[in-house]
């Protein structure tokens, strides 16, 4: 494979303004390497440490990370982007080559990491979000973060503009793209009420007492081994620690808008993270209000973004905050900004009919489905309070659903699906009312769809604070 | 309750059910697994003789019996109808499901035909959205009616496309 790779054989015949494929940065397959360590020094457990010795593990880790490097070094040599036209042109692979085409106009947000090793030497990862992938698709490990975040304003930029304009290499674009933006802060979370909302948690409540089993295991018995405890810390770490987790992930949240009105979100200690989403991409808003903040009256806000959905890991691989925490007031405003016109304060909502308690005996008050103008809220739990937001113009399909017990109570339940995948979800209501939902949203949703797309000025001269 | 969980609207929606072969076609599934089953059933009582093994025989029997019936009256719940803007699906017995997928959200369509189906000259035809959760599949269709209802929403599907 030679250094500079013919070009994909794929090229259309308009993509004469086709740039040079770009290469990654030199210094990612070493970062590879380096983060495979971590992984590698998980697989071998700290069993195996004791067994053959710190000198020998530490042998076995270097070799496998400098084979992980060499490896990395044929997979960076294979590995070029370029844009070209309206897509984003990824090619990778060593054994089974991929030339994959990004259609920019599919692109719902885009985010760029930096994790620790990264952030050391200067470098970030570009991840693309569009819909219809199992996971991420195309990260670009990595750049150096002046190319990547002129990458990313360039690729927000051609996907944010409507078809008609796109004309092959205008210049506004690409000259716009390398200025500093000038954005519009929305939001900066206190750390001290990050904290104190993780310590507010049923793990951080859970901790003392997983801190004590563990010091009393090795009272009792006796075995003060560096290696029993490091493995029955590496094993409760997992559960346990997962305030202390989101704390290090949510550490200096800040929300704005930059220019174009798209959502700038970031955040992150050791590993941050900054993404930008258009607002026309949101699905849903979710608001939670766990148990135990509600003595702080704290809430947190949650950003359905398609393309995300796939991503597994619970929710701290996923991005999707929009308020790790915040009080009322706060969340009222940002929601205000995300889906102009929603006044969390004025969603009303109605309960289902009484009958419906034989189906929720405890907490039949705490459901709900309301419509506003823009959005269709459904609410529900009773000790996590729980809202979501659906925005008309977001609906995919509309359901009904009716079980044999709903059907003897003369109930149905109502769902609004999104790209999302959670839907929204209006639980048991009377037969009647659901089918006249059902059929309201449909024409809502039609309603709200018919309207070309607002454009990103509309969304920058945002309407005034509720 | 003057409001039907199966027609939903039937004023203003015409509904249109999916072909009666579909029972033949599902009725013939549920009976070869029943045969063998029982047949199973069968050796087992030869080489042992137990009585459970009649008490199985006759549940098999019964359960078939009572699911046919079911079959029957599902595929006739099962129907479709085409508005100017959405496709209405309705199907279920025990759990009754309607769907309201508009064209403008539509994805891509699959028609599809089993060796059974294909042998009684039907075709199902299925509508994906981005949601996972839509739920708009149509089995049972007479291959001209897939074909036409196929191209009619991917027609549909282009004029109002707007992406996400």
């Amino acid at each position: 494979m030679t250094a500079a790779g013919p070009p994909p054989p794929t090229l259309p015949p308009e993509a004469a303004v086709a740039e040079p494929r770009r290469r990654l940065h030199p210094l990612s397959p070493v970062l590879h390497g380096a983060k495979s360590i971590a992984v590698v020094v998980a697989a071998l457990s700290w069993q195996t440490l004791s067994q053959v010795g710190l000198e020998r593990f530490a042998l076995v880790v270097l070799v496998i990370a400098v084979a992980v490097v060499i490896f990395s070094i044929f997979g960076w040599l294979t590995t070029g982007y370029q844009v070209v036209g309206r897509e984003l042109r990824i090619s990778d692979g060593l054994l089974w080559r991929r030339n994959r085409a990004i259609p920019l106009e599919r692109l719902q947000a885009v985010e760029l990491r930096r994790p620790l090793l990264a952030q050391l030497t200067g470098l970030a990862e570009l991840r693309l979000e569009v819909i219809g992938g199992g996971k991420t698709e195309a990260p670009l490990a990595y750049l150096t973060v002046r190319e990547a975040a002129s990458l990313r304003e360039r690729l927000l930029a051609l996907a944010g503009r409507p078809a008609v304009a796109a004309q092959p290499g205008d210049q506004p674009v690409t000259a716009g793209a390398a200025a500093p933006t000038l954005e519009r802060p929305l939001l900066r979370v206190r750390n001290r009420d990050l904290v104190v909302s993780q310590l507010l948690t049923p793990q951080a409540f859970f901790l003392p007492v997983g801190v004590a089993f563990v010091v009393l295991q090795f009272v009792m018995e006796g075995s003060w081994t560096f290696v029993g405890i490091a493995s029955t810390v590496t094993a409760m770490a997992g559960v346990l620690l997962q305030p202390v987790r989101r704390v290090l992930q949510d550490w200096d949240f800040r929300l704005a808008r930059d220019p174009e009105g798209r959502l700038a979100v970031r955040y992150g200690l050791l590993e941050t993270r900054s993404q930008v989403v258009p607002l026309n991409r949101v699905q849903a808003v979710g608001a939670t209000w766990p148990l135990l903040w509600r003595g702080q009256g704290w809430l947190h806000l949650r950003l359905d973004v398609a393309g995300y959905a796939g991503e597994g890991g619970g929710d701290a691989k996923r991005s999707d905050r929009l308020l790790p925490v915040g009080e009322f007031a706060t969340a009222r405003g940002l929601v205000w900004e995300v889906l102009p016109g929603v006044d969390l304060a004025a969603l009303a909502t109605s309960p289902p009919p009484r009958r419906a308690r034989w189906l929720n005996p405890i907490a039949l008050r705490s459901i709900g489905v309301g419509l506003t103008p823009e959005v269709l809220v459904t609410r529900w739990g009773l000790l996590t309070r729980e809202m979501h937001l659906v925005p008309y113009a977001r609906l995919q399909s509309v359901r009904v659903v009716q079980g044999p017990l709903q059907r003897w109570l003369g109930l149905a339940t109502v769902y609004a699906d999104t790209a999302r995948g959670r839907s929204g979800q209006a639980k048991d209501r009377d037969l009647a009312e659901a089918y006249a939902l059902a059929a309201e949203l449909a024409v809502r949703a039609r309603q709200a769809r018919t309207p070309e797309p607002a454009t990103p000025e509309a969304y920058w001269q945002s309407p005034a604070q509720p | 309750m003057t409001v039907d969980a199966l027609t939903p609207w039937p004023d203003t929606v015409e509904w249109r059910t999916v072909s009666p072969k579909l029972i033949t076609v599902e009725l013939i599934v549920r009976w070869s697994w029943t045969i063998i089953l029982v047949a199973g059933l069968v050796v087992g009582l030869v080489l042992q003789g137990h009585w459970l093994w009649r008490l199985g025989i006759a549940l098999v029997v019964l359960n078939a019996i009572w699911r046919s019936f079911v079959t029957v009256r599902a595929v006739r719940a099962w129907g479709y109808a085409e508005r100017d803007q959405d496709l209405l699906v309705r199907h279920g017995l025990v759990i009754r499901r309607l769907s309201i997928v508009p064209y403008a959200r539509m994805q891509f369509v699959d028609v599809t035909a089993g060796p059974l189906e294909r042998a009684f000259g039907l075709a199902t035809v299925q509508l994906h959205t981005a949601a996972a959760a839509s739920d708009a599949r149509i089995p049972g269709l007479p291959p001209a009616e897939a074909a036409r209802l196929r191209d009619r929403l991917t027609t549909l599907g282009e004029d109002r496309a707007e992406g996400l």
